[in-house]
């Protein structure tokens, strides 16, 4: 049969990336690095946008393509950051690369994103593990950007020592201008460290908010979700107000390789970010 | 839909004319023993009297186990070109199932992104279906897939001493006019009454019993059984035979390789296997799933339920490949029925 076909995608393919180029490389941890990248289309660095919680597929020509998932502000058009742990084949030979080179880019997918817009005129608490605080440093810098029509807002962020903090500057200069309430923890920490020691769940006891007006973002390792969900339902937050980023081995990004899937929905579309009553039942999930 | 018929002595004719026509990728006898669909050059190579063919059909052409979707140069200028060329093929002979299996990676491949690497090759593929008898292990009635519906341009049924043809779009009623010796009229009552009477013996023909329906809600009533599953799953070699043969299963890597001239290179995409143990494994070292006992529930729960609720249908079509390529004789049909069973007790 020949079939009547109403869409067709851009490129004459779903897998053929646009490229891009590295216009910055800095170190944030001795793990982690920053990428700022620039479409070379000019129509499309103009155009190209995204949704805090979204990702991109990024091409390291002749190596292969990993999903990555974008920190940086969703305001900001023109070009936009990766920041990226050293750990595995793609993510190891980006790391090697320098500014000038070029990689390919693909996205930005998801259509689960952090509510932003739902959360406006509430109270937000996020909850950070390790490289969780990729993700969710774009949602928090669209609250930065536009601070008042937000209640108040918690970050609580975690990790294993000191030295693994992204954007430690950053972040030390929000705790200090207390335009939100920033609670840190280590499971390690060192002989300098002040804040608290142990799992971002320990902090979640303290947090004072209404149930009802209040929305709570979770990200971190697939271990962190079951323990933070426990403590959430404990203070009687509610499963739909609480946002998971479920990230997943999303291999094409456009729901047709299965790889991601989570019971029967799939990371890449359905997610990465789902609320915990959208997967209550996908046991699988947490 | 238009309905035809074709004398069996025309027949010959009408075939040999689409061989000579186009290229037909049709089923032919292989050393003796299996089937498997080919491009045949004349008439006496086909056989559509086969029960099952080791690879289906339609994925065998659509969704090849490699196939370059993008080739990239990265000269000064990168260059980045689509693979998404199909010459136009018939593919004749194929059974209900194999066709509802088609079916399935048709919408699958439509839905949300639109895939114009496999459009490219579906929007050239001219369907010639035909009815062939099950194989012991087919359960396609129970499944809803042992008639086909829609995918076809033609669609032919052996009765007495004609076929009764089913034509579905225009390609398929200019294929007729052009090759076969067929006149206009419509279809006589007899014929439709003949026509019945053949389709009620041939369902009789399928005569597994496969606890189906119920399955949706058993399946998440023994989800958290870890015992059952670990027994379903013991001898599971996680070789994945049981995804390479299935009309159905769409699971693919994407793989990125340079030439040795660190210039031109291609993406491409191979069947992948969610059986094998680093099917859900990501960088870092997690595994989503680590093992068989969990694997094969997705597998069910893939095939039996995600697209009941994704797009109406079961995705697999009971066509039972995967029951006779399991090395380990794990059973699908069966354990459908084992957690129908572990429920009712």
């Amino acid at each position: 049969m020949v079939m009547e076909m109403t869409k067709s995608s851009k490129h004459g393919s779903l897998y053929a990336p646009d490229i891009a180029t590295i216009t910055d490389v800095k170190t944030l941890t001795p793990t982690e690095k920053q990428f700022t990248l620039q479409f070379d289309d000019d129509e499309k660095k103009k155009k190209w946008s995204f949704l805090p919680g979204q990702f991109v597929e990024l091409t390291v020509f002749g190596i292969g393509e990993a999903p990555f998932s974008i920190p940086s502000s969703p305001n900001e058009i023109g070009a936009f950051e990766l920041c990226i742990r050293n750990i595995g084949s793609v993510s190891g030979a980006l790391h090697r690369l320098e500014k000038g080179a070029k990689v390919g880019i693909r996205g930005p997918f998801g259509n689960g994103i952090f509510p932003y817009e739902k959360m406006r005129g509430h109270n937000v608490v996020i909850i950070a593990g390790g490289l969780g605080m990729a993700p969710v440093r774009s949602l928090l810098k669209c609250i930065l950007e536009d601070r008042k029509n937000y209640k108040d807002v918690t970050l609580i962020y975690g990790c294993v020592e000191p030295q693994s903090f992204l954007y430690k500057d950053e972040i030390a200069q929000l705790k200090k201008s207390g335009i939100i309430d920033v609670q840190l923890t280590v499971d390690r920490p060192d002989e300098s460290w002040k804040e608290s020691v142990g799992v971002c769940t320990n902090l979640i006891p303290g947090l004072k908010y209404n149930p009802e007006d209040t929305f709570i973002i979770v990200c971190g390792p697939p271990v962190m979700y079951k323990f933070v969900i426990i403590e959430l339902e404990e203070k009687h937050y509610k499963p739909e107000n609480i946002f998971l980023s479920l990230e997943r081995r999303m291999e094409c990004g456009v729901g047709k390789c299965n790889h991601c899937h989570i019971g029967d929905k799939l990371s890449c579309v359905d997610g990465p970010v789902f609320s915990l009553w959208e997967i209550k039942n996908l046991k699988e999930a947490i | 839909m238009l309905y035809r018929v074709l004398d069996k002595k025309d027949y010959k004719d009408f075939v040999s004319g689409l061989i000579a026509g186009y290229k037909v990728i049709g089923p032919k006898k292989r050393n003796g023993m299996v089937h498997d669909f080919v491009t045949v050059k004349s008439f006496d190579e086909i056989d559509v009297n086969y029960k099952r063919t080791t690879l289906p059909p339609a994925k065998k052409i659509l969704f090849p186990s490699t196939e370059e979707l993008v080739r990239y140069n990265l000269d000064k200028k990168i260059d980045i070109t689509p693979v998404v060329n199909a010459e136009e093929i018939i593919l004749f002979g194929i059974n209900a199932w194999d066709l509802n299996g088609m079916n399935f990676l048709d919408r699958l491949f439509t839905t949300d992104f639109a895939d114009d690497n496999y459009i490219a090759k579906r929007q050239n593929l001219i369907v010639i279906g035909m009815d062939t008898e099950p194989a012991e292990t087919n359960f396609a009635l129970q499944m809803g897939a042992e008639y086909a519906k829609t995918g076809f341009d033609l669609f032919m049924t052996e009765l007495s001493d004609k076929y009764f043809i089913r034509v579905a779009t225009p390609k398929g009623a200019e294929l007729l006019k052009k090759y076969a010796k067929i006149n206009d009229d419509a279809v006589s009552e007899a014929d439709f009454a003949e026509y019945e009477n053949v389709m009620e013996n041939y369902r009789k023909k399928f005569n597994l019993k496969v606890e189906v329906d119920s399955f949706y809600d058993c399946f998440e009533a023994k989800y958290s059984n870890k015992q059952l599953w670990e027994k379903i799953s013991d001898k599971c070699f996680s070789c994945g035979s049981c995804n390479l043969v299935c009309p159905t299963c769409f699971c693919f890597n994407v793989t990125d390789d340079m030439k040795l001239d660190f210039k031109n290179g291609i993406k491409s995409r191979e069947w992948d296997s969610c059986m094998i143990p680093d099917y859900g494994l990501v960088a870092g070292g997690h595994n989503f799933r680590p093992n068989r006992a969990n694997r094969l529930k997705q597998r069910y729960r893939c095939k039996l339920k995600t697209f009941v609720d994704k797009f109406g249908t079961y995705s697999c079509v009971g066509c039972g490949r995967c029951v006779e390529a399991c090395l380990a004789k794990i059973n699908i049909y069966e354990d459908i029925n084992t957690i129908k069973e572990e429920v009712s007790i």
